[in-house]
């Protein structure tokens, strides 16, 4: 069993932290339980601040780094986009379900709300719609799909590893500057076919099923 | 299980949060009825996932973290976005913007067998509009100056290229035309998002034209 990603940045040893909080968890079954979805278990649980302080330092900064990649937010809307995200993350923790995504997935998804959201505050956009009722957080709700896409989002990360600079680099402005496919292939003075075509190909290295 | 679906341009653009709002809504309007395309979306969070694990940190302050732990008590709001279960018979989405069923709608009637009903989604480049065509009715052969999506909701209806049903979702890029007709056993339903206005282009109805502006918001 490989090791989860979000270890490899931190430098901290996730054992010692992980031996403590088991005793709770241990009727979970989660699959491939990592040390960030026992967390969000413990806070689910028992509104436990030290594993959410621990989720929190490991988090935030990531968090900070996607709302400052390739936008124009300011260094307070990036703290302000920090706070409400790890809010979220607190009073929706119940929500989370290991079983369907690690992690990291679920607070991405919530970070890429927060920051649609504030984005749309922040141009004075007058709507009805939140954009958690556009995307929900999380993952697919089929529970045949369960099983598998915990696993699935492991080969994602796998094979990313392997991806040429070229379509790592496309993927990271598509997803973490947020840029269309049109901005990104300005910004990079590159023909819009050639970045839908890099887009695709990534994808198809990831394994990533394509419809019609 | 609709037969047309979004291309993955358009799913990776949903998974990342980058798709203007109006047609993101569509994209999760067809979601509700495609199995296939929520399981593709999924693994395209994945990805994302993947590049926020990678993502270059940034220092935050200790303050950040005390001034959130203080907000924990804070009681959360009334209100989140309630999970649906996909696959009823309304998308989620359409219910958060219509507060009520088809037949509540202000209905603007545009020919004997076309209504238009328009929903606000607050995106200013797109327009957003419910299509009502009556059975075996015709929508007169038009063109576009801008991009077209067109998702049908209840019924179904056929142009020169196919025949349409619950949960397709159909894109059509400036300049095509066509001249869609509902099927016979039933009124259609369908979601369309525009970023340019219609253009009529049979002499009976080319006096419309002016008439047809572009309704964002």
């Amino acid at each position: 069993m490989a090791p989860m990603g979000p270890h490899k940045d931190t430098g901290i040893d996730p054992g010692k932290d992980k031996a403590s909080d088991k005793g709770s968890d241990s009727q979970h079954s989660a699959p491939r339980a990592d040390e960030w979805s026992e967390c969000l278990q413990a806070i689910a649980l028992h509104a436990d601040r030290a594993a959410y302080t621990r989720l929190f330092r490991h988090f935030a900064p990531l968090i900070k780094g996607f709302a400052l990649a390739g936008s124009s937010l300011s260094a307070n809307h990036a703290d302000e986009l920090v706070q409400e995200v790890m809010i979220k993350v607190w009073q929706k923790s119940a929500a989370y379900d290991p079983a369907k995504a690690a992690a990291s997935t679920w607070i991405y998804t919530i970070a890429r709300n927060c920051r649609t959201d504030l984005f749309r505050r922040l141009q004075k956009f007058d709507t009805p719609l939140a954009a958690e009722d556009v995307a929900p957080d999380g993952a697919a709700e089929e529970p045949f799909e369960q099983i598998h896409s915990r696993r699935n989002g492991q080969r994602v990360r796998d094979l990313m590893a392997g991806l040429p600079v070229d379509q790592s680099q496309i993927l990271a402005k598509v997803y973490m500057e947020g840029k269309s496919h049109a901005e990104t292939a300005a910004e990079l003075d590159l023909p819009l076919g050639t970045v839908k075509s890099r887009v695709r190909l990534a994808l198809q290295k990831l394994q990533i099923q394509m419809t019609s | 299980m609709p037969s047309y679906h979004p291309d993955i341009d358009f799913l990776t653009a949903h998974a990342a949060g980058s798709l203007p709002l109006a047609q993101g809504a569509c994209v999760a309007a067809h979601l509700n009825y495609c199995h296939e395309c929520r399981r593709t979306v999924s693994a395209l969070q994945d990805v994302g996932a993947a590049l926020f694990e990678q993502v270059a940190p940034q220092p935050v302050s200790e303050q950040v973290l005390d001034r959130v732990l203080a907000r924990l008590d804070e009681a959360p709001p009334l209100h989140f976005a309630n999970h649906h279960p996909a696959g009823e018979k309304t998308p989620a989405i359409l219910q958060r913007l219509m507060s009520g069923d088809f037949a509540d709608l202000v209905w603007k009637k545009v020919t004997r067998t076309l209504s238009i009903s328009y929903l606000k989604t607050g995106d200013p480049g797109h327009e957003f509009a419910l299509y009502h065509i009556r059975a075996g009715g015709r929508i007169p052969l038009h063109g576009h100056r801008g991009d077209e999506i067109t998702l049908v909701l209840q019924g179904g209806f056929s142009d020169a290229d196919g025949d349409y049903h619950a949960g397709d979702f159909l894109f059509r890029r400036a300049g095509e035309e066509h001249a869609p007709t509902a099927l016979q056993s039933e009124d259609c339903i369908c979601l369309g998002v525009l970023d340019a206005p219609l253009r009529f282009r049979g002499w009976a109805y080319r006096w419309m034209n002016p008439f047809l502006r572009l309704q964002p918001g």
